[in-house]
């Protein structure tokens, strides 16, 4: 079941409450005393606010440097925000760090973050000790880990031996060791083979919609797959947040028009041009291939398709098929950025 | 409270499996570093040949090898309780890995702790190899209280921790360049009677002994393992390590709360 479609309870499991980050010059107040040029602080997030509901696969979209991995990195309660909240499970990641570090389980791509000397088996087992597993229980959840992840040939292999593509699931399965309800995933899918990727992104819906559900944020480039596994999306550029919504609401709100391409015979071209040039404005006719191809943009649930279609209908035409273009994710994210560089 | 504290000593054995784990993957490191205290002790046997006939004024180098050894002993156990607690942050920080560990519900201060506690095992094998070549090898005894020279030596470590807290302060919030590592580690050596008694420094030099921990801490171990004093003798030292420790451990705790949430605010935690 795609996540999109997914039935459930949607109680906010990450509330996320007006977050600014500014990161403050390190010395700033020796610098100025001393009369040092400084660099203005970076402000990475204005004013962020978004809930994440439970059981979601919730995407976080946004060019580099948007302020996808500071927000992620708050969430983890590894920064704190120079203002606003954010909350998981109840738990404040500032007051209550630890506890919300009990409910979430972070897999990033970087490769630095295991002991390269170490074995598969033997990092799990000294992060399962961390999270507070037995050894019995540790030594049965790698086992588990390590089918679920294709690692099961791998665990006496060290960390460093191992492809890139094999870190990332070492990364993901060191994040669920602990079985947290909120995953956070850094671009989860980056290094795999397109096979691999697939497989990875069915364990992540099944994850979303297993028993209990993982809620799962994801940051990614791919949109693609952002719009495949997430049931809602935002977008990020600059610190702000620009939208928040599933990937339709999100392309609806962005652009009301689409693009409609209808592909007919039965009719002529010249007949064609004639009924419809003198009552529709903008319609390009191509014939191609003995049909004829009508292209029209309409806004949104205007009459101008069904008129349209009735025209050519009564005039003999009949449909071969209909396309139509809306805005992808990608203009949707390009558009932002044009924005708010016209923003300045 | 034991829930607490099984979770404790649960994270403290993953650090120590962890870093045995990674040290038996370095096998010739570990064999030589015990080839290198054999060594050393050995070439201190020779030097103090040179002085065996000749007698001394100061009570505790009138076996200059047992009085090296315990030196060195002693000091290796006082740098590691200094150094070991900013090098856990330092290396997981260098390593990489400190992002990873910290995402664990563990707090700052435990990560701190449990991971130099393989430091603190290694310490006490390689001390105890100094007193033991000794032994076997060159008939150095030792007398008085073990257990009197044990709580020297635990107290004068924790002092050195509590600095070691400051310097893993640093470390967080400047990275490099600890000023505290530099005064004690080299001070140490030199000031505290490692190798040569105190009281030779004379009144300029002697004053900065007479600052550092580590000479009341190895006074105090000399005096009741090599002259066999007992604790009437030895209160004063140990007096002055406790009024350093009553000090230095609020300070240094109040000063590390401060660095961590610095540092999380400058989101430079796992920066280095």
């Amino acid at each position: 079941m795609k996540a999109s479609q997914r039935p459930g309870p949607r109680e906010p499991i990450i509330k996320i409450d007006r977050i600014s980050k500014t990161f403050p010059i390190p010395l700033w107040r020796l610098k100025q005393f001393l009369r040092r040029p400084t660099k203005p602080p970076v402000q990475a997030l204005r004013e962020v606010s978004f809930d994440v509901h439970t059981g979601e696969i919730f995407g976080l979209i946004g060019r580099n440097g948007a302020g996808k991995t500071t927000l992620t990195k708050i969430i983890a309660t590894l920064v704190q925000p120079t203002s606003g909240t954010a909350v998981v499970k109840g738990f404040d990641s500032v007051n209550d760090d630890e506890k919300v570090r009990a409910q979430v389980g972070l897999a990033t791509a970087e490769e630095r973050s295991f002991y390269w000397r170490l074995t598969v088996e033997q990092n799990l087992m000294f992060f399962a000790r961390l999270y507070g597993l037995n050894d019995r229980l540790a030594r049965r959840r790698i086992i588990e880990l390590v089918e679920q992840f294709e690692l099961k040939e791998l665990v006496s292999r060290r960390f460093g031996e191992l492809s890139t593509g094999n870190k990332q699931r070492m990364a993901f399965a060191r994040a669920m060791l602990a079985k947290p309800p909120v995953l956070l995933l850094d671009e989860p899918t980056r290094s795999l083979d397109p096979l691999a990727a697939a497989r990875m992104r069915a364990l992540i819906n099944s994850l979303a919609g297993g028993d209990p559900s993982v809620t799962i944020l994801l940051t990614s480039h791919n949109l693609s797959e952002v719009e495949e596994l997430c049931s809602r999306i935002a977008i990020i550029s600059r610190g702000q947040i620009r939208a928040v919504g599933t990937s339709k609401e999100i392309r609806r709100e962005h652009r009301q028009s689409e693009r409609v391409m209808l592909t007919i015979d039965g009719i002529s071209l010249e007949r064609a041009e004639q009924s419809l040039s003198s009552t529709f404005d903008e319609v390009e006719i191509e014939e191609q291939d003995q049909t004829l191809v009508v292209s029209f943009t309409r806004e949104t649930n205007d009459e101008r398709f069904d008129k349209i279609l009735r025209t050519l209908h009564d005039g003999g035409g009949r449909i071969l098929s209909i396309e139509t273009e809306r805005a992808t994710l990608l203009e949707v994210l390009e558009s932002y950025e044009r924005e708010q560089e016209e923003e300045g | 409270m034991i829930h607490a504290l099984t979770l404790l000593l649960l994270r403290v054995r993953a650090f120590v499996a962890r870093d045995f784990q990674l040290a038996i993957s370095y096998r010739f490191e570990f064999f030589l570093r015990i080839l290198t205290i054999l060594l050393v002790v050995t070439t201190f046997y020779f030097i103090s040949q040179i002085f065996a006939e000749s007698g001394t004024q100061f009570s505790q180098w009138r076996d200059p090898l047992a009085a090296w050894i315990t030196g060195l002993a002693v000091l290796n156990y006082f740098m590691t309780g200094f150094s070991s607690l900013a090098n856990a942050i330092r290396s997981e920080q260098m390593q990489g890995t400190l992002e990873s560990v910290l995402l664990s519900p563990v707090s700052v201060p435990t990560v701190v702790i449990a991971s130099s506690a393989w430091d603190f095992v290694l310490a006490t094998f390689h001390s105890s190899l100094y007193f033991f070549f000794g032994w076997l090898f060159f008939g150095v005894h030792f007398r008085g209280s073990f257990a009197l020279a044990l709580l020297f030596l635990v107290i004068t470590t924790l002092v050195l921790a509590c600095l070691g807290i400051l310097s893993a302060s640093f470390a967080m919030v400047f990275k490099r360049g600890d000023p505290f590592a530099i005064l004690l580690g080299t001070g140490s050596a030199l000031f505290s009677g490692v190798f040569f008694p105190t009281q030779l420094l004379g009144s300029g030099f002697g004053a900065v002994s007479r600052v550092l921990p580590t000479t009341y801490g190895l006074d105090g171990i000399r005096r009741v393992l090599i002259e066999g004093q007992g604790l009437s003798e030895v209160r004063d030292p140990l007096m002055i390590l406790f009024i350093y420790l009553a000090v230095l451990l609020p300070f240094s705790l109040w000063v590390f709360a401060r660095a961590v949430r610095r540092a999380k605010r400058e989101g430079s935690l796992i920066q280095y």
